[in-house]
């Protein structure tokens, strides 16, 4: 038995893995405490504070880090708080785009109408800059939203995408001065001066939270240089091999709280959807039925071969093999 | 010295709260940046002799160094001088983001995913309770494990109510005595590289 191929292992973790994504079983998700106090510190914020999502992570952990940072930019936006998006390395520059994509797609619930910079500049040089103004402003122009939309996003108001820049550490450092120094543009190519959320949230001093969604110890980063230095409160998203890490960080309140891997982006889905954020939650969600059931079989897997190795006398041959 | 007079002087500008002292601390973090960009230069420099130097020498494997330069050169001038999409005009995806959203991230997050197949086979083979440490270790797995999934909290509230005590207290505790650790030695490290004690990262000057 313990010589069994091991592309029959392969097999069968593929399928694990494709069967409940085609049932959708929707097995429920509690939630923890270390979730809900991130949640719950986003949703005292409003208009008049901003956060910052990092996604300081790459492609390959994006199954794990994209929910998490996609969930509260949907509740951040939700409660009218400015979110800036940035990224400690090219390829996060890359999942910060496809976030924003996502969450602007009309093909999936919960989205926002995003309105670009340039398009409400007549508004701005206006002086409208209040949430409420402005959408009643934009929409008396004649602009309607569209149906299953959950609101209008302005860039420049409601989210500004900084992006990337290099030794992002410093550029951390830096912004605990002046945000528009680091950042003299966005991603898109607009200044940020003239950003009103910039106007009103200059250096990282006047932003109310910092959530890193990182797939590496550059999360750290933001303690070392913004929770320490500036007192900024820190969030972590951070994939389920890494959340054991992080754990001294919450016991000592350095981070307000952690999301864990898929299952701390399914519990922020959770809080987002029974609090009627959302009206559906969504991806980390659905793979925590994937979770579940290939947990379920590396745990058999490993009991099998316990099994088979006692069973074999295994460990008495490597017992007499040691004592020569 | 350089370092050695850099170093001084961003620790002690990190204690003095003078204005002078701000000055300094916002000269550098405006030209750290700039500075450090000056290592993407050097890092594809680098890649482009070595990688070149196979094809010329047509060394074993020498094709691949191609599928290494021909992106590394394609995707900045998709990017910076012809930002077009497919079809021709402006209208997004351009060819850079398409190259990026569809090949890149596919082929990275595939990557990742081969791993799960690897630790199932390896959960089969290798993780074995051969004494009495790693038969705790392995109890203390499954529980967190099944205590992380929906299916742990059907299976009875205790599992995932202990699989979070461990993560909270003798992981915790573990963590916190390594990171201390890791922590004395990074202090160690930096004061030796600033006072000139360790000199290896000069390479071959610092002989």
């Amino acid at each position: 038995m313990l010589n069994i191929d091991r592309r029959w292992i392969f097999l069968a973790i593929g399928v694990v893995s494709i069967v409940p994504f085609l049932i959708g079983i929707g097995m429920p998700v509690s939630t923890t405490v270390e979730v809900e106090n991130i949640f719950d510190y986003v949703n005292e914020l409003g208009k008049d504070d901003a956060i910052f999502i990092s996604f300081d992570y790459a492609p390959g952990t994006q199954a794990e880090n994209t929910p998490m940072a996609i969930a509260v930019m949907r509740h951040a936006l939700h409660n009218d708080v400015s979110v800036f998006l940035t990224a400690n390395q090219p390829l996060g520059h890359g999942m910060a785009i496809g976030a924003l994509h996502y969450v602007t797609d009309p093909a999936i619930p919960d989205f926002y109408e995003s309105v670009s910079f340039e398009d409400w500049s007549a508004l701005r040089d206006a002086g409208i800059v209040d949430k409420d103004e402005l959408v009643s402003a934009w929409e008396s122009e004649g602009n309607v939203l569209p149906e299953g939309c959950s609101g209008w996003i302005f860039e420049g108001r409601d989210y500004a995408l900084l992006g990337y820049a290099p030794v992002f550490n410093l550029v951390i450092l830096g912004m605990t001065n002046s945000i528009e120094a680091q950042y003299p543009q966005d991603a898109h190519g607009n200044s940020t001066g003239e950003m009103p959320m910039l106007r009103d949230h200059k250096s990282l001093r006047e932003v109310d939270l910092a959530l890193s969604c990182s797939g590496s110890g550059a999360c750290v980063w933001w303690i070392t240089y913004a929770r320490e230095k500036i007192g900024m409160p820190v969030a972590f998203g951070v994939t389920a091999v890494m959340a054991t890490d992080y754990y001294p960080y919450i016991q000592s309140g350095q981070i307000i709280g952690q999301m864990g891997g898929l299952r701390g982006a399914a519990e922020y889905e959770v809080l987002l959807y029974e609090n009627g954020v959302t009206v559906t939650t969504g991806k980390a969600f659905t793979g925590m039925d994937v979770q579940s059931a290939a947990h379920l079989l590396i745990i058999f897997l490993i009991i099998m071969g316990n099994i088979a190795f006692f069973a074999g006398g295994f460990h008495k041959k490597t017992a007499l093999k040691g004592r020569g | 010295m350089i370092v050695l007079v850099g170093g001084i002087l961003m620790i002690v500008q990190y204690f003095i709260p003078h204005q002078y002292s701000q000055n300094i601390f916002n000269y550098y973090t405006e030209w750290a940046p700039i500075v450090g960009a000056f290592a993407l230069i050097l890092g594809v420099g680098s890649l482009t002799r070595v990688h070149s130097h196979k094809i010329r020498r047509k060394a074993k494997n020498w094709q691949f160094s191609w599928a290494v330069l021909i992106p590394l050169y394609g995707m900045p001038f998709f990017a910076l001088i012809w930002p077009q999409s497919l079809w021709g005009g402006m209208e997004e995806p351009g060819i850079f983001d398409f190259v990026f959203m569809h090949i890149q991230v596919p082929i990275q997050a595939t990557m990742f995913s081969l791993l799960a197949f690897y630790i199932a086979s390896a959960a089969f083979r290798a993780f074995r309770a051969k004494s009495a440490l790693a038969t705790v270790l392995l109890l203390a797995a499954v529980i967190v494990m099944l205590g992380q999934v929906p299916i742990g909290e059907m299976l009875g509230r205790w599992l995932p109510e202990t699989g979070l005590w461990i993560l909270r207290y003798p992981n915790l505790a573990a963590k916190r005595a390594i990171m201390l650790g890791v922590g004395f030695g990074i202090l160690a490290t930096n004061l030796k590289i600033i006072f000139g004690v360790e000199r290896n990262w000069l390479g071959g000057a610092g002989k």
